[in-house]
């Protein structure tokens, strides 16, 4: 998940930091030795994922796009300036629209506000920012929360006391809150100096830069692997199953299937070896296969493995997290239910690999794949009346397809309680009978005016002739055999 | 959504009274007369549908779109309701279908005009779907037995949809007066019975449907309050074309859908078959497939709102996407980040029903998004699996997958001889294939417990680089390969396998080279022996981790062991004196895992050491034919060469000066501990080790030593 670093860059940051040596050092000197500290520690743990740095003041300013190169962050920290006074709402704004120009509004994000706790004057304070931001129009609305997922983590570089003196402290809860709040409120411990900074920063790591080990496992097989980016977790349903569901890191492949029916799935990780062996294998077999491999990451969770190629020629072992539940996709069945074929009578791809057992079909059709019939438009009326004069025109011919149409028909309009228009249509196919031309084969004269009767017949709702699932069959008749 | 919010459970009450048998006034034109033959014959009159009729297909195509996008778990009871009330489906889910409903409906047929309408209310139908909503679902039951100390979270909610004429304000009032009463009453009855439910919601939305160009007494009303437990919605429609787009506007509006128009569908014309036209059709699905337009166009960025347009009093939305003609019928991997069921608005029209057959024949189309700028997106894919059409969402954005690192850079990655071919047969042989549930013995594993069972088995003894193994190697191992790694074997397998085993010792008094690591050997080297004793081994490692499973995997070990001691191998041994043949035996005897590692990792030894002397071999050797040199013996032997004491017979100038120097020098220093305690020269090395961590570290194949 990518991060955006917010840095304060306003004059407060200036402030010197009382210390009993003889450095001097200002709390942005602090905060940058905190952010160093995280830089370096994702450029070896996390160097995957992508940061990017913004400091802002009463403006704000994209330092370093999103970026894995963590050198040029490093750089950029060195080289702040210092400006005038915080505006935290300027800079969200900024952060909103920088990430959804990256990445759009659908990839999680997160955010974190390295700040002094001196969070500006009058207008334009955060102070400011929240007393007013109920009372605004669509176009000026505050900035969170932002339009894609988000994890906040304000880091202060000042004591939980400093920020308790002022309202800083219930205005910072009342950001996390409003940005829905998911995060946490970083602050100093003990006094203002290196040691407590870099504490802070640590907890940060501990809690949301942990790199994710996880242990990949075939039968006896089995390989540690870390996955990028690190599989958050989710809560399904916070009513019924409100504790959040996460990856074991005991991940079991369950077994194998064909590529051209797993095509493209929800969120995709990718995990890099970390230890000389299975992985690799698993991938140029994938990868020579066309095959994916079934994983499973946790009670009812499943995902899939299989070899991602870039443009060029490198490639690597991709793993993609299906929705948790039993079934994640429709067309596989229940997972649970997924046997080996060892134990089928014959194998199910066949013996030379030309049949799958997947897709399954579902119970029911749906819709659109059934011939159902739908009159709300007269369209659709005229349409299927006229599908049944043409057949009757081209009596005995079409016999069969004429009484499919007119059973079809007949079933609608029985359902619908429509019984005026199997009048009309017998009155129709009466009419069709009389304007029979003479060279007319003698049976589609019977055969019309069977039809129309037994219509009619279905109109008075007797149960012996509107029966649904009754269907009129054709008049057996000399010339017919 | 939450797995039982209102939507849960819908029931649908249709006032089957005898004034819905009125016309709605609207009229079909169904004959449609050509001009040729237009001349003399008087054309049919228009028919026009009752308001039952409305309602009943208005309603068919609500249950149509839900059960199209949700085939699981969003329910629909349908009552009807006269002089009585009906009910024509249960929540089961296989009487969820629109064909069950369309059947029971034909059976109730048009309400009867000439029954009294004193005796008739839609109030029996309204009850009756309050009694309806606090029955448990199937859905409702499962997750309250399986959650049990948290049975309590599994809630009752639904919601009522009531198609009736009703008379007056008040009479609404009332009807709703009437259903909270009920709600209270049933909740008081669902208290102490396990198949019912206490009510904790109920949304009411009360369609009053009254004919073409007649006013209404009743007057529209959002959604309200009536009770903590209970809101009323009223909606005032005409029947025909307006009742169905209210429908329509209903069924987004209480499951979360949205629509989707695409647009620029090129289609043959059906009159002028050479001549192609573009089409637009309408779908609709789960609103999240909209989830990056919804929050862009919150956020007022000019990127997609272009695609959108209001229609019907802004009352309803759409999405235009833009058809692109798929060029190949490639598989293309796309990022994708949801997939969608859809179902089309207008079912049956020509266009849709294109569209929908095209999807379904197994082709993808890509959607483009139009903008502004002019610029191509490309935002969506509908495709079908299995006889379903989704909607996918394509990642249109920046990736962070993007420029991922090779597997090459990561361990493991430099290893160049993987045997890549042989685990894409072993992933072939382990696919997966559906057991239907009916098939599935329920005291049994589950199907997919018993396919991790098999990968578990066919990967006791599994080395993973080519370099590792000999067996693999060879076709003449493949049978008892194959066999070896079933759950049981038929007396059938066990004699495939031994025939395997006969064919090797068969080999191995031929002589037939093996694939050890052919690299540098020439044909028949002479360490062909040692060469079969690291086949052998590792034949008898593979067995061996199966022999508990049956006595017939046991019969197979017991032929191994019997078939591989044989006079050849044996006559070279006592031509050397051996002592180890004892130990050897010893090994083979004791079956356990210790042993089996152990001989494995000894066989990985002895063909290190078989390899390099092969290298060696091929410069002293004259040609393949000449003899073995006799002074040429393989370096592990070179313990078991007859400690000079012990020499019978003459003894030579060389040894009796070399044994003098060696007894000199041994004076000079402190002796190895090792060799002071050996054991004929032998001492086992590490010794710590073993004890630290038993003998188990090759219990998982990887014997890389």
């Amino acid at each position: 998940m990518p991060t955006v670093v917010l840095m304060d860059v306003s004059l407060s940051m200036t402030r010197p930091v009382s210390l009993d040596g003889s450095d001097e050092f200002q709390r942005k000197n602090l905060a940058v030795h905190g952010l160093n500290m995280l830089f370096e520690h994702m450029a070896s743990n996390y160097r995957l994922e992508f940061t990017s740095l913004m400091a802002f003041s009463s403006l704000w300013e994209l330092l370093v796009p999103f970026t894995r190169d963590y050198n040029a962050l490093q750089e950029a920290l060195g080289n702040l300036e210092d400006y005038d006074k915080t505006c935290v709402e300027a800079a969200l704004n900024g952060v909103s629209n920088v990430v959804q120009q990256e990445w759009g509004s659908a990839c999680p994000c997160q955010v974190v506000l390295v700040t002094d706790g001196s969070l500006g004057i009058g207008k334009g304070s955060l102070r400011h920012s929240l007393q007013t931001q109920k009372h605004r129009g669509d176009d000026k609305k505050f900035p969170l929360p932002f339009p894609f997922p988000t994890k906040l983590f304000i880091m202060s570089v000042a004591n939980a006391e400093e920020l308790q003196m002022t309202d800083a402290m219930d205005n910072l809860e009342e950001l996390l809150r409003l940005s829905g709040g998911d995060g946490q409120i970083f602050t100093m411990e003990g006094p203002l100096c290196m040691k407590s900074v870099q504490a802070m920063f640590g907890r940060l790591i501990d809690h949301a830069y942990s790199p994710f080990h996880a242990v990949l496992h075939c039968g006896n097989l089995s390989s540690d692997v870390q996955v990028f980016p690190r599989p958050e977790p989710i809560v399904m349903d916070e009513e019924v199953e409100p504790m959040p569901r996460s990856v074991n890191i005991e991940v079991d492949e369950v077994g194998t299937g064909t590529t051209d029916e797993l095509e493209e799935e929800p969120s995709a990780s990718q995990m890099a070896g970390k230890s000389p062996n299975f992985c690799v294998l698993l991938h140029g077999s994938l990868k020579v296969e066309g095959m994916v491999a079934l994983v499973q990451l946790g009670p009812e969770w499943y995902g899939m493995l299989y070899s991602q190629a870039d443009s060029k020629k490198k490639s690597n072992l991709m793993m993609s997290l299906f929705e948790p539940g039993p079934e994640p996709l429709p067309w596989l069945g229940k997972i649970t239910h997924l046997g080996p074929i060892s134990e089928a009578a014959e194998n199910p791809y066949g013996e030379d690999d030309s049949k799958s057992p997947f897709p399954l079909q579902p119970s029911a059709k749906r819709s659109y794949a059934q011939n159902v019939t739908v009159w709300i438009k007269a369209s659709g009326l005229q349409t299927d009346v006229q599908k049944i004069l043409r057949n009757a025109r081209k009596l005995p011919d079409k016999t069969q397809t004429f009484y499919k149409e007119l059973n079809r028909l007949r079933k609608a309009a029985l359902a619908f309680g429509f019984w005026e228009l199997l009048k009309g249509v017998a009155d129709l196919l009466e009419r069709e009978c009389t304007l029979l031309p003479d060279s007319a084969h003698p049976d589609a004269a019977f055969q019309l005016s069977h039809a129309a009767q037994q219509l009619k017949l279905a109109s008075t709702g007797d149960s012996q002739y509107a029966a649904f699932d009754h269907n009129i069959a054709p008049m057996h008749t000399d010339f017919s055999s | 959504m939450k797995m039982f919010s209102v939507a849960h459970k819908t029931v649908f009450v249709v006032d089957h009274c005898p004034y819905m048998a009125e016309s709605s006034r609207q009229q079909v034109e169904c004959d449609v007369l050509t001009k040729s033959r237009a001349q003399g014959v008087i054309p049919l009159a228009p028919v026009s549908k009752s308001l039952w009729t409305c309602a009943v297909e208005c309603s068919m195509e609500y249950c149509r779109i839900l059960y199209d996008v949700y085939p699981l778990h969003k329910l629909i009871n349908y009552i009807v309701s006269d002089s009585e009330f009906h009910i024509l489906n249960s929540w089961r889910q296989e009487d969820q279908s629109t064909h069950e409903l369309m059947s029971a409906l034909a059976a109730v047929g048009p309400p009867n005009p000439r029954e009294d309408p004193e005796c008739c209310s839609i109030l029996h139908g309204l009850v009756a779907a309050v009694e309806s909503l606090s029955k448990i679902t199937e859905l409702q039951h499962e997750r309250r037995t399986s959650l049990m100390d948290t049975a309590e979270r599994v809630a009752n909610r639904g919601r009522i949809i009531c198609l009736t004429n009703a008379k007056s304000d008040t009479h609404v009032r009332m009807l709703e007066d009437c259903i909270q009463e009920t709600i209270l009453e049933q909740n008081k009855l669902a208290a102490g019975s396990d198949r019912l439910m206490a009510i904790q919601q109920c949304d009411l939305i009360l369609v009053h449907i009254h004919p073409q160009g007649e006013d209404t007494l009743v007057s529209d009303r959002p959604k309200k309050e009536i009770s903590p437990l209970l809101t009323s919605e009223i909606h005032c429609v005409r029947a025909g074309r307006h009742l169905s787009t209210k429908l329509n506007i209903l069924v987004q509006q209480n499951f979360d859908l949205a629509s989707t128009t695409i647009t620029n569908i090129p289609m043959k014309e059906e009159q002028h078959a050479n001549t192609s036209a573009n089409y637009d059709v309408e779908l609709l699905h789960h609103r999240d497939a909209h989830l990056e337009f919804f929050k862009s166009g919150e956020n007022s960025r000019d990127l997609h709102m272009a695609g959108t347009s209001t229609r019907e009093n802004g009352l309803k939305e759409t999405i235009t996407l833009k058809w692109c003609t798929p060029r190949t019928n490639s598989i293309e991997l796309h990022y994708c980040t949801g997939a969608y069921r859809i179902s089309p608005t207008d079912v049956n029209s020509r266009p849709s029903s294109c569209l929908t057959n095209f999807l379904l024949n197994g082709r993808s189309v890509l959607l483009e998004q139009p903008r502004k700028s002019g610029s191509k997106v490309i935002s969506h894919m509908l495709s079908s699996h299995g006889g379903e059409i989704f909607l996918h969402v394509l990642n249109s954005n920046r990736s962070t997958l993007e420029d991922p690192p090779s597997i090459s850079e990561g361990c493991g990655g430099r290893v160049t001889d993987y045997r890549i071919t042989d685990f894409g047969e072993f992933m072939r042989e382990n696919r997966l294939t559906p057991v239907s549930e009916s098939s599935h013995d329920p005291s049994g594993k589950l199907p997919v417990e018993r396919a991790k069972a098999q990968l578990e088995r066919h990967t006791r003894y599994w080395p993973m680089i080519i370099s590792q193994t000999t067996i693999f190697n060879m076709q003449a191992v493949v049978p008892l390969a194959n066999l070896i790694v079933k759950e049981t074997l038929s007396e059938e397998d066990v004699l495939t396998c031994q025939k395997t085993v006969y064919n090797l010792v068969d080999m191995e008094r031929k002589n037939d080279p093996l694939p050890i690591s052919t690299v540098g050997s020439r044909g028949k080297g002479p360490k062909r022996d040692e060469q079969y004793r690291i086949m052998w081994n590792e034949l008898e490692t593979l067995v061996k981790t199966h022999a508990g499973a049956t006595d017939r995997h046991q019969r197979v070990l017991d032929c191994i062991i019997a078939c591989r001691s044989k006079p050849p191998e044996e006559e070279e041994r006592k031509k050397r004196g051996r002592k180890r043949e004892d130990r050897e035996d010893r090994t083979e005897k004791n079956g356990s895992k210790d042993t089996d590692d152990k001989s494995w990792q000894e066989s990985e030894r002895l063909k290190g050491l078989v390899d390099k002397e092969e290298q060696e071999s091929e410069v002293i050797k004259d040609s393949p034919d000449s003899p073995e040199p006799l002074n040429k013996k393989p370096r592990l032997c070179t313990e078991e060469v007859q400690p000079p004491e012990r020499a019978k017979g003459p003894v030579s100038l060389l040894t009796m000066w070399s044994n003098r120097i060696t007894v000199a020098n041994s004076r000079k220093h402190q002796e190895f501990v090792g060799r002071v305690s050996s054991v004929n020269n032998k001492f086992e090395l590490y010794q710590q080790l073993k004890d630290e961590n038993g003998m188990d570290v090759h219990e998982n194949g990887k014997a890389s030593r």
